[in-house]
């Protein structure tokens, strides 16, 4: 008992007392090998309107054992697609989780693919899942199917582990549009009322199945209302200031053969005026080139060729953006471009008493496209190469 | 005085600006979004004039009581028996506000990580903790917030600087659309966080000699309006008009942080963040009770009241509210003007009965 009687120790003791009774029981205790990876979602709907979700599940298996070949034999795909009905998301997943052995964790999906089907009965009621559960992040790359999302996950890649790893590539290389749940949730919030998602295609050849992202699903008032292609995609690209990566290949006027661009950087501006109650929208593009290959006897060094092939690349984007808002400005009167946004923000006034004729005003808005390109430097080469130094071509 | 510890103005600092800002971070730009939209980050600003004029009647009074807290001037301005009654109100108002603190922090860790825990279980481990800090004096309470907030400050900027990438800067416009009235709506509720410094008031008289009181509380205002604003920025630029729907902007937006494919899933540090703030937070709304208590009661010792208070704390915590509907409810509609009561009026009263009574008996004297 002496040793009670110090009161430090008294507290102590009592302290030891306590804590084993706390470590009797972990509520939250998970551990990795009770968990299913879930690294895809794809949602499609049934015939009878339920909703199917599939999901891409990290097979334990096949993992950690890749160089063995003992391993990977037994242990066969290193995910596996396995589905589930019911009438929501949640109630579809706990169907699918009747199908598996471990707790279905979402904390590492990378995408969710929105199959045609559900699509055309809206997106909107089906978002909310990804931004109320709480093991999804808002940071999973959305994309549109243009047949069944579960397709799209069972398609085993050549390069990647996944086909989840695939598509977040590709959405990431903004060869189209790069939509994340967090971006999609804003568009669907916001005053244009109209959504795009980039779209994922199934690619059969001859040496297997490979994914590919190519054109563009628009969205308005959460109903599916058509289809762009890649080309038109690209421009869509340059409107909302998204494009990183591109290529143009020009044939000069008066020649034969073809000169290749490389866009180094570029920046859109949306520059909204109202004049007289005319609404009216300046596209401004400034963007730099470099010559990446000259099939031409042009010598790239020479000024006044440089100054005709920057307008002429000018040219080429003007008609790129003149060909996506002759189809979704004008065909589709969806917002995509985000013209709603750049009016609010210069014009809150005059806004808010035109916000609920905007899908009136929309298709009449007056578009000047301005293109300023910039051809940087002439590559590794100055004059064509292969050629005489007196058989080069002045313009 | 039955506290025999001495803080530094530093020490007060950090002691006060994760009492603001540990509950803030996480709500603050839902609770603002929902009325000033693209204007919230404003709301700080307008707020933080109440933090300031918080801190100057609390330093004033303490100018006239240099050697007592709120609750023995109390007494001695407004007479015994009135005096008791306002120690008991101000009494009452920690110890519930306490209890909404640490169930805002259950709900937190419940709802966002360890679903199937007991919210007693979280609570009250909190409360214990909290609980030994309060137990060990103020002394103690000041330097465990000299090592934790340096980590909540860096963990912080951690976050922001990581989200720089992911931040549109579009989404500040229209810069006052709708004039200034949205931004000051949006205020209302983080007037009343500004107002907790209040506490101050608590921590004034075991301030060392040769400390700037004023200075520093006005100091710890600041720098709390800058971190609420960059908040506000951060959860605006990232969200947009999506930001007030989500419960906890600030852990989404943590979550949403992703750098060249590896550093990502980085919730946890919001989680350390929140923890570490809390925990300051409410060891100093304990501490302001415990020994608010002590000094109403006349004891000679405020430590053997330390754990039954913080029992007292766990149940009122889980009476609060029976669930985060209503408790956000309530905070973010009656609780302002609760609290403004508490926190503003009451000081603003005594600080007048103080002045004319000072200026009543001047005028005797000559």
């Amino acid at each position: 008992m002496k040793l009670l009687q110090n009161k430090g120790k008294q507290l102590l003791t009592i302290t030891l007392c306590v804590i084993p009774i706390f470590l009797s029981g972990c509520w939250d205790r998970s551990e990795v090998n009770d968990l299913a990876l879930i690294v895809g979602m794809g949602l499609d709907r049934t015939d009878e309107g339920d909703i199917e979700l599939s999901a891409q599940i990290v097979n334990p298996k096949a993992m950690g054992g890749q160089g063995s070949s003992e391993n990977s034999q037994s242990g066969g795909q290193p995910v596996t697609v396995k589905t589930g009905t019911g009438k929501t998301i949640f109630d579809a997943r706990s169907k699918l989780q009747e199908k598996v052995s471990r707790r279905l964790f979402e904390g590492h999906n990378r995408i969710v693919v929105i199959g045609k089907a559900l699509a055309e009965r809206g997106i909107r009621q089906h978002i909310d899942f990804f931004a109320r559960f709480p093991n999804p992040r808002l940071r999973a790359n959305v994309f549109f199917a243009d047949g069944k999302a579960s397709e799209i996950l069972k398609i085993m890649p050549n390069f990647e582990q996944d086909s989840a790893e695939v598509a977040r590539e590709l959405a990431e290389l903004r060869i189209g549009m790069k939509v994340t749940t967090k971006d999609l949730l804003q568009q669907l919030a916001s005053e244009s009322g109209a959504t795009a998602l980039p779209r994922i295609l199934v690619d059969k050849s001859d040496s297997g199945e490979e994914l590919r992202v190519n054109g563009t699903a628009v969205f308005k008032h959460n109903q599916l209302i058509g289809q762009i292609d890649d080309a038109l995609t690209r421009g869509l690209l340059w409107v909302t200031d998204e494009i990183e990566t591109a290529s143009v290949t020009l044939q000069p006027k008066d020649a034969k053969d073809y000169i290749s661009f490389k866009l180094l950087r570029s920046s859109t501006e949306l520059i909204p005026t109202i004049k007289n109650g005319k609404w009216k929208m300046t596209i401004t593009i400034t963007s730099e080139d470099d010559v990446v290959e000259n099939e031409t006897k042009l010598d790239m060094m020479d000024p006044k060729i440089i100054d005709k092939l920057q307008k002429q690349l000018n040219k080429r984007i003007r008609k790129r953006i003149k060909m996506v808002l002759d189809d979704v400005q004008e065909g589709m009167e969806a917002d995509v471009f985000g013209f709603a946004d750049a009016f609010h923000r210069k014009y809150p006034k005059q806004w808010k008493k035109a916000e609920d004729k905007w899908d009136e005003t929309f298709p009449e808005i007056e578009v000047a496209i301005k293109s300023d390109v910039k051809i940087r430097r002439p590559g590794r080469s100055g004059g064509p190469q292969g050629v005489p130094q007196d058989k080069e071509a002045t313009e | 005085m039955i506290e025999k510890g001495k803080i530094s103005g530093l020490q007060m600092a950090i002691l006060l600006y994760p009492t603001i800002v540990a509950t803030a971070e996480l709500v603050l730009p839902a609770i603002t979004g929902e009325v000033a939209k693209q204007d919230m980050w404003l709301s700080p600003i307008w707020a933080s004039f109440f933090g300031y004029l918080s801190v100057l009647i609390a330093y004033r009074l303490h100018s006239y009581y240099p050697k007592e807290t709120l609750l023995q001037y109390s007494e001695t301005i407004a007479g015994k028996i009135p005096g008791k009654l306002i120690g008991c109100g101000i009494l009452f108002f920690l110890l519930h506000t306490n209890g909404m603190n640490l169930r805002d922090f259950g709900e937190f860790v419940n709802g966002n990580f360890l679903e199937q825990t007991p919210l007693t279980v979280t609570i009250a481990s909190m409360a214990f903790v909290c609980a030994l800090a309060v137990r060990g004096g103020l002394e103690v309470m000041a330097r465990s917030s000299q090592i934790f907030v340096p980590v909540f400050i860096l963990l912080f900027m951690f976050i922001v600087v990581l989200l720089i990438p992911a931040l549109n800067p579009g989404n500040i416009a229209p810069v006052l659309g709708e004039g200034l009235t949205p931004s000051i709506k949006g205020a209302l509720v983080p007037t009343q966080w500004f107002n907790e410094l209040f506490l101050i008031s608590f921590l004034l008289p075991y301030l060392g000699e040769n400390e700037n009181g004023l200075k520093w509380g006005m100091i710890t205002t600041t720098l709390i309006m800058i971190t609420l604003v960059i908040t506000n920025l951060l959860a605006l630029l990232l969200f947009g008009d999506i930001t007030s729907s989500f419960t906890y902007p600030i852990m989404d937006a943590a979550r949403y942080i992703s750098v060249a494919d590896f550093l990502q899933h980085v919730e946890a540090v919001e989680m350390a963040i929140w923890v570490t703030g809390m925990f300051i937070k409410i060891s100093v709304f304990y501490y302001a009770a415990v020994i608010g208590l002590a000094q109403l009661l006349n004891l000679s010792d405020y430590r053997p009241i330390v754990f039954p208070i913080g029992l007292l704390l766990i149940s009122i915590s889980m009476w609060a509210a029976p669930n985060l509907q209503k408790l956000t409810h309530f905070s973010s509609t009656t609780w302002p003007f609760y609290a403004l009561l508490f926190q503003m009026i009451i000081p603003i009263l005594l600080l007048l009965a103080v002045i004319t009574r000072k200026k009543f008996s001047k005028t005797q004297l000559s």
